[in-house]
């Protein structure tokens, strides 16, 4: 439990977490498990089950479909999302490029952070509405 | 068994150290011994046994050794059964921990474990040197010099297995005048006093647990809600054995369990006062009692080694691990024991690997391996296994593996396929098979599903791609006859069994 | 032209991003939702402004242009600002209507609103954009 009121401090800095007060935002760095990930570890592994989600908190990570790189995320990003709520694995690895330190919720546990804090997960919808546009410039 | 010296390793040149006399620190340096590793062995206690010299407070262990298994004592398969005794290569190193129980709980009491970790020292004639703590480290080219209380140790490789038992409290006003778990007294001294318990964790519950008939009131508060381990399907979360104060809050009986954060603590004449604030929406209160205990964690107590590059992270300031237990950001530095959890490996589901004993003890000895080959050229035997006997080996060991039982989604058995055919790599990390390259395996473990369920998992690397294969369950865990796995394992290796 | 709640229910449920939702929260929705009526020529939205909120045509015509140019026609049934109630982003193109035409229209705000008391909507359409996110990706790679 110790150092959470820096993660706290750092987790109010992302707009994922714009919306939340002090009190709720220290439950959710109660909630959150940090990990560390040296240059090259994957984080998310394409085709295995039982993935989490992830938010970014230093570094960065780079999204990879069969080897090749696709996209990269950089601090505040979040990813591993769609996975566990389409109880499909993963399309992609994330691999971390450099250091990288993340927070995680894992999958089985997702579900039950987002009803405790539906603005978070508004503007999870809101990020992936981005997505999709960029996605689909066609769409309306 | 040999007359050991009493102060043996003095300062000087080592090709290697083990810092610590903990389960985690003796397991290493037994098994390091065994293949013939010269290293020194130091700890700050006068005694082995590490934490469990003190801890639980409320002296029971939170880990079981069934006297009545359904597998022989003193089998591999019986490890499975025992989780605290140590892994010996010999049968009188084997198994100690049920003959040193009384029969009253499958759970030792503290001074049973602390009993059989000092026999295990003993019957192995374990040279350690005591009362050496270890001050300070620096850099010397390649070499590290560890600076002790007698002295300083210079060497190639240091396994640092000093626990992760320094007790740590958050910040906060009034912090002075909190206690922590730690310093918990005998439990009559807390008769009739109001106590209120910052942490919502095991430790906490242990001591609401402990307490329960002592104290007339028991707040516990933390920000986020309290999980079961019955919940999580996993050892995360709140121990069966310790839900009481929960069935007692709910029926009344003077425990309060709050979701919120502590934001001080001040003396209000001869009581203390708590202000807390919810985090879900409750109500913010000011709480009175008389005694305000921290059950908020501990941390590893590395001194300086973040400053020599050893990166580490979250509450407990793990330092970050590879899968073979190196510092991730400094090579040469290894860990053993509970400090592990700094290299949590897959966490499919959410589940780590675990850090108490039943799991430790194993990563011990493939670290020990791992050092032995990598650095002292002391390369283990990889028995050729017949094509036709692999299927049903890879079942074999989901059935029984001690290691796969203990560490499930963490160790696993490999099997590579050679030029000559496939053999037996023994039992590693599964997040160095599924990351690592090498030449075309298979790799098996067992894993809770999303519902807690224990399935096997083979992972399968072909051309340095991985893909995972998981089994079905099975009701009674019994994985040997299962003519789908078989299938399915034959179909996942085809090509590969010749 | 006033319509039940259960009309304009059945109407958002033709949306894309309602597809998935539980009846009761597209009830929710449905009472939020108001009626709005334009003659002909008016901008219902305008390309370039911020974008508040999604139009589902009840009855009437309208043109997509962007640019001075024509990209499509809308009759009945069909929907606009889909992806502009959730990310409010300015308009991609102008619509407007081909004689008088009534729109059943939902603010972003409103949406907005309903998230603390209805996290399950939230979490349906979340679920919702990362199915198409990911039929999209796929048609991409492939
Ligand atoms: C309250 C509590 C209860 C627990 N209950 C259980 C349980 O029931 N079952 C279980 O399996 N696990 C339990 N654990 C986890 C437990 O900590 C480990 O399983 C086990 O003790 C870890 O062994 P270790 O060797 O890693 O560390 P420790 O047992 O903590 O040993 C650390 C060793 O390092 C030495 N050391 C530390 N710093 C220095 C220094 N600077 N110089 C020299 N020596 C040093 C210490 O003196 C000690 O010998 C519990 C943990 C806690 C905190």
């Amino acid at each position: 439990m110790a150092g959470t009121e820096e993660l706290i401090d750092e987790l109010s800095d992302l707009a994922l977490f714009a919306d939340l007060a002090r009190p709720e935002l220290a439950g959710v760095a109660h909630t959150l498990e940090e990990e560390w990930y040296a240059d090259g570890q994957r984080i998310l592994r394409e085709g295995f089950s039982g993935t989490g989600f992830y938010i970014l908190l230093e570094g960065e990570v780079a999204v990879r479909i069969e080897g090749q790189e696709r996209a990269r995320l950089r601090r505040g990003a979040f990813f591993g999302e769609a996975a566990i709520l389409l109880g499909e694995p993963p399309g992609a690895d994330v691999v971390a490029a450099g250091r990288v330190r993340v927070v995680h919720v894992a999958g089985p546990a997702l579900h039950e952070f987002l009803m405790r804090h539906p603005n978070v997960m508004f503007r999870m919808l809101q990020e992936q509405t981005r997505r999709l546009r960029s996605a689909n410039r066609w769409a309306r | 068994m040999g007359e050991v010296d009493a102060r043996p390793f003095p300062p000087g040149d080592y090709p290697l150290v083990v810092v610590g006399s903990g389960p985690g620190g003796i397991q290493v340096s037994y098994s390091l011994r065994r293949l013939g590793v010269d290293h020194a062995l130091i700890s700050a206690d006068e005694a082995p046994g590490g934490m469990f010299r003190r801890f639980p407070f409320f002296q029971r262990l939170l880990s079981w050794t069934k006297p009545y298994a359904p597998v022989p004592r003193g089998s591999r398969a019986y490890e499975r059964y025992d989780w605290n005794s140590l892994i010996g290569e010999e049968p009188s190193h084997r198994a100690i921990q049920p003959e040193f129980m009384d029969g009253t709980s499958e759970f030792p009491s503290r001074p049973e474990m602390e009993a059989q970790l000092a026999e295990f020292v003993r019957r192995a004639a374990l040279p350690i040197r005591y009362g050496c703590l270890w001050e300070a480290t620096r850099r010397d080219g390649d070499r590290f010099v560890l600076e002790t209380s007698d002295g300083e140790y210079r060497c190639g490789l240091v396994v640092f297995a000093v626990g992760v038992a320094e007790p740590f409290t958050p910040e906060m006003p009034g912090r002075e005048l909190v206690a922590h778990y730690v310093d918990t007294r005998d439990p009559e001294t807390y008769a009739g006093r109001r106590l209120f318990i910052v942490g919502k964790q095991n430790s906490g519950f242990e001591l609401a647990s402990g307490l329960l008939h002592w104290a007339s009131r028991i707040v516990l508060a933390s920000p986020r809600p309290a999980k079961l381990s019955v919940e999580t399907n996993s050892l995360a979360g709140i121990r069966a054995r310790y839900v009481q104060p929960i069935e007692d809050r709910f029926m009344g009986g003077g425990v309060y369990i709050l979701n919120a954060s502590i934001e001080g603590v001040e003396r209000a004449g001869d009581v203390l006062r708590v202000r807390t604030r919810a985090t879900d929406g409750g109500m913010d209160l000011a709480i009175e009692a008389d005694e305000v205990i921290a059950a908020t964690g501990f941390v590893a107590p590395l001194r300086d080694l973040p400053a020599l590059g050893v990166a580490t992270f979250g509450p407990s300031r793990l330092p970050a691990q590879t899968p073979y237990w190196e510092s991730a950001s400094l090579a040469g530095i290894y860990f053993a024991g509970t400090i592990n959890m700094g290299s949590p490996g897959l966490k499919k589901n959410g589940v780590a690997g675990t850090g108490a004993v039943h799991g430790t003890r194993f990563n011990a000895r493939i670290l020990a391996r791992e050092i032995a080959e990598r650095h002292f050229g002391v390369v283990a035997p990889r028995p050729a296994l017949a094509p036709r006997d692999v299927v049903g080996y890879l079942l074999e060991e989901a059935t029984d593996a001690p290691e796969l039982w203990n560490q499930k989604g963490y160790l696993a058995r490999a099997v590579l396929f050679g030029a000559d055919g496939p053999y037996d790599e023994g039992i590693v990390p599964l997040q160095a098979f599924v990351d690592g390259s090498g030449p075309d395996g298979v790799a098996i473990g067992l894993e809770g599903d999303s519902e807690g369920v224990i399935r096997p998992a083979a992972y399968v690397r072909r051309k340095g791609a991985v893909s995972e294969v998981m089994l079905d369950p099975d009701p009674l865990n019994e994985f040997r006859g299962s003519s789908d796995g078989r299938a399915r394992l034959t179909a996942a290796l085809e090509g590969l069994l010749r | 032209m006033t319509m039940t709640v259960a009309e304009r229910a059945a109407l958002l449920s033709r949306v894309t991003l309602f597809a998935g939702l539980p009846e009761a929260s597209l009830q929710a929705l449905a009472e939020l939702a108001g009626e709005a009526e334009f003659g002909d020529g008016d901008a219902i939205v305008l390309q370039g402004q911020v974008g508040t909120g999604l139009f589902v045509i009840v009855a009437g015509a309208a043109r997509v242009v962007r640019g001075g140019e024509e990209l499509d026609r809308l009759g009945p049934g069909d929907y606009l600002g889909e992806l502009a109630v959730i990310d409010r982003m300015p308009r991609m193109a102008s619509v407007f209507a081909v004689g008088p035409t009534t729109c059943l229209a939902l603010a972003s705000w409103d949406l907005f609103r309903r998230v603390d008391g209805d996290p399950e909507l939230v979490h349906s359409l979340l679920r919702g954009l990362a199915l198409r996110v990911r039929h999209l990706s796929e048609h991409h790679s492939h």
